[in-house]
């Protein structure tokens, strides 16, 4: 074995320069893969957060059975009474991976400043449950600054924030006074004061002239309810999401709660076509650097084949098996391969090391202001193109040199 | 006994549209301890016969028994042990494995079989010992001068004790000092251990110390000759 070793590594060296070549594609392919995926991985993640942690949707978001195939026409058909939220959010709490139970209650209605009115689309949140929510989320979305003004509070219920294309519609700004119009679930007119606290990005460009968020409280005497429409929960761990939820729909059937539960994907469709396209383009990367290194590494075996017929037939002469050659030529091209893959690690360091240097910014989809670009380090992606990386090196070597194995041995040695 | 036997042996080869015969029904028998010269003009069929002898080539048609075993019958693998256990080839042109050192290139029919390093490593630096080489033993094959070279191949060829050792021209390449030098150094090994050597050659100068001359013509033995044995 270490003679074939040492034949291996001491050709490689002998040929360096074509060597080289060899690496810096294996490296390269295995830093493109990397490096991409490391930002497809912050793409993912940053999405995630925004999501679950900066928006306040939590893992888990519990409805009223029905309420998401019929609620649309009719959601005070589907609402979650007082009396169910209660018992829900004690179930809930009683199950150590669960940090936060809030109950939203999304309301509709026209807006108005005294002179002009438009409609809305708001939400009720409480919002020292918002806040803590909001608090948890780490990374680059820990550091956004959702908006402008000061935050809301649970004591002054008529305390409210509006996304900053309805506030500009409306001509309303930080403490402008306006009022907010809707019928109640009784079907009479309603109309409440309210103050403007902050101005918000809303993650929906579409509906940035829309938006309003405000406490629960305004949202239930809006709506003249004690009622909830969806309760979120907020779990200790991303991960912990499929059990609890499996484990709440059998505590949630047992306690008589006619419930049913969404995971933040099943409600996130944007993150998922998102991750779906940026699965694709992965895809797309990943063949080429396959192709790459296939033919990079089949050209080199080939070349050395090539040159060392004489040497090939000169070991079968002096007793070495068919398998013998391939695997002195599947040892060459995996050492090709480790190296390549060792300077490939230290060049996805390189390419994250720039980007936390650079720190550059750019303005996703959906999102209206630069928020910083990053590439994370995804240490399951490393060790997986490692090993796949020399293994794709020694199955490309493989064929060339089984070929080779199988010639006459006469005509190796080079008939004179 | 004879270790090796070949009966009505035929070759050919196909060149384009003409088959050439090779060999042309060569019978031939050998025995251990034999010092042979198979001679005779370019092209007369003195590589192909080498070649079958040795194992890396098989006959079109015709028996060929190397120790008791049907040539034909075995496997690649078969051959390739037998090769490895009772072959040894010395060639033209040296052939060591240009990045090995001298020892590492006796070593290897060793380690091809699967012997230890450290035993490996012992038995090929005796046998470079007896061919006068200890002092290159660490030496890659270009630092070497083509007779150092082809000594080296000869312990190479051995190191693992074999039956037979053989050389195809293997001073073709060689000024006649040292062609004389390489075939006294087979004559005296096959004297020392009685391994068989078969060497072919086109240079009647260096048939006088052989046992048994081989003259082929055409591809046919026109001549085997016994000769008295000479002291070494
Ligand atoms: N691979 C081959 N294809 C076609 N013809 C071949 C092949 N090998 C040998 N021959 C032919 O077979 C005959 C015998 O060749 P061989 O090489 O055995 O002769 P040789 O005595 O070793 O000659 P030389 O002294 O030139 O080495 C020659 O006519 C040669 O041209
Ligand atoms: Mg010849």
């Amino acid at each position: 074995m270490i003679t074939w070793m040492k034949i291996a590594i001491r050709n490689i060296v002998k040929n360096r320069r074509r060597s080289l070549f060899t690496i810096l594609a294996i490296a390269v392919g295995y830093a493109a893969v990397n490096v991409f995926g490391g930002f497809t991985e912050y793409i993912f993640k940053s999405l995630q957060d925004s999501f679950i942690y900066a928006q306040g949707n939590g893992h888990l978001t519990i409805f009223k059975k029905g309420f998401l195939a019929q609620g649309k026409l009719d959601p005070f058909q589907f609402m979650l009474s007082e009396a169910e939220t209660e018992l829900i959010r004690e179930l809930c709490r009683k199950d150590p991976r669960v940090m936060v139970v809030t109950p939203q209650l999304m309301i509709t209605g026209l807006i108005s400043n005294g002179s002009v009115s438009t409609i809305f689309v708001g939400v009720g949140r409480v919002p020292s449950d918002l806040t803590f929510v909001r608090s948890r989320a780490t990374g680059m979305i820990g550091r956004l600054k959702l908006y402008e003004g000061r935050n809301l509070v649970d004591e002054v219920p008529h305390g409210v924030g509006l996304s900053a294309g309805l506030a500009k519609k409306l001509d309303l700004h930080q403490g402008s006074e306006a009022i907010a119009m809707s019928p109640t679930i009784h079907g009479q007119i309603n109309a409440l004061d309210m103050q403007v606290f902050q101005v918000f990005h809303s993650p929906y460009e579409e509906l940035d002239d829309k938006l309003l968020m405000a406490p629960l409280d305004f949202a239930q005497s809006l709506y003249d309810t004690t009622s909830a429409d969806r309760i979120t929960v907020l779990l200790t761990e991303d991960r912990s999401t499929l059990p609890v939820k499996e484990h709440f729909e059998r505590i949630f059937a047992d306690a008589g709660l006619d419930v049913e539960l969404m995971t933040w994907k099943d409600l996130s469709i944007f993150y998922v076509k998102v991750k779906d396209m940026f699965d694709i383009i992965f895809l797309f990367i990943f063949v080429i650097v396959f192709v790459i290194v296939v033919m990079s590494v089949v050209n080199t075996v080939s070349m050395a084949i090539m040159e060392r017929t004489q040497e090939i037939g000169t070991l079968r002469a002096l007793g070495l098996k068919r398998r013998g050659i391939v695997k002195l030529f599947a040892i060459e091209s995996s050492v090709l391969g480790l190296i390549g893959s060792l300077v490939g690690i230290v060049f996805t360091f390189v390419g994250w090391g720039l980007v936390k240097v650079i720190e550059p910014s750019w303005i996703p989809p959906n999102i209206p202001y630069r928020v910083p670009l990053e590439v994370h380090l995804v240490p399951g992606y490393m060790a997986v193109s490692f090993v796949f990386l020399i293994l794709l090196s020694v199955l490309s070597a493989i064929l060339p040199a089984r070929k080779a194995a199988l010639k006459g041995i006469v005509d190796a040695l080079g008939h004179v | 006994m004879p270790f090796l036997s070949m009966k009505k042996i035929w070759k050919y080869y196909q060149l384009g549209e003409t088959r050439i015969a090779a060999l042309r029904g060569v019978d031939l028998d050998l025995e251990e301890g034999e010092f042979v010269a198979v001679w005779g003009p370019s092209g007369c069929g003195k590589s192909t016969l080498c070649n079958l002898m040795g194992m890396i080539d098989t006959p079109s048609s015709g028996e060929l028994q190397f120790l008791g075993r049907e040539g034909v019958s075995l496997t690649d693998d078969e051959k390739s042990e037998l090769r490895n256990h009772s072959i040894g080839f010395v060639f033209q042109s040296f052939n060591l494995i240009p990045v090995l050192s001298a020892l590492e290139n006796v070593m290897l029919p060793l380690q091809i079989k699967g012997t230890s390093s450290t035993i490996a490593r012992k038995k090929a630096e005796e046998s470079l010992e007896e061919m006068d080489l200890g002092e290159h033993i660490h030496h890659r094959p270009h630092k070497l001068s083509g007779g150092q070279q082809q000594r080296v191949a000869i312990a190479r060829a051995l190191v693992n004790d074999p039956m037979i050792v053989i050389a195809d021209e293997p001073t073709a390449n060689l000024d006649s000092e040292n062609a004389r030098r390489i075939i006294d150094l087979m004559r005296t090994m096959n004297g020392r251990k009685n391994t068989t050597f078969v060497f072919s050659t086109h240079d009647r100068r260096l048939l006088d110390r052989v046992k048994r001359q081989i003259h082929l013509q055409d591809g046919v033995i026109v001549e085997d000759r016994m000769l008295a044995d000479e002291a070494s």
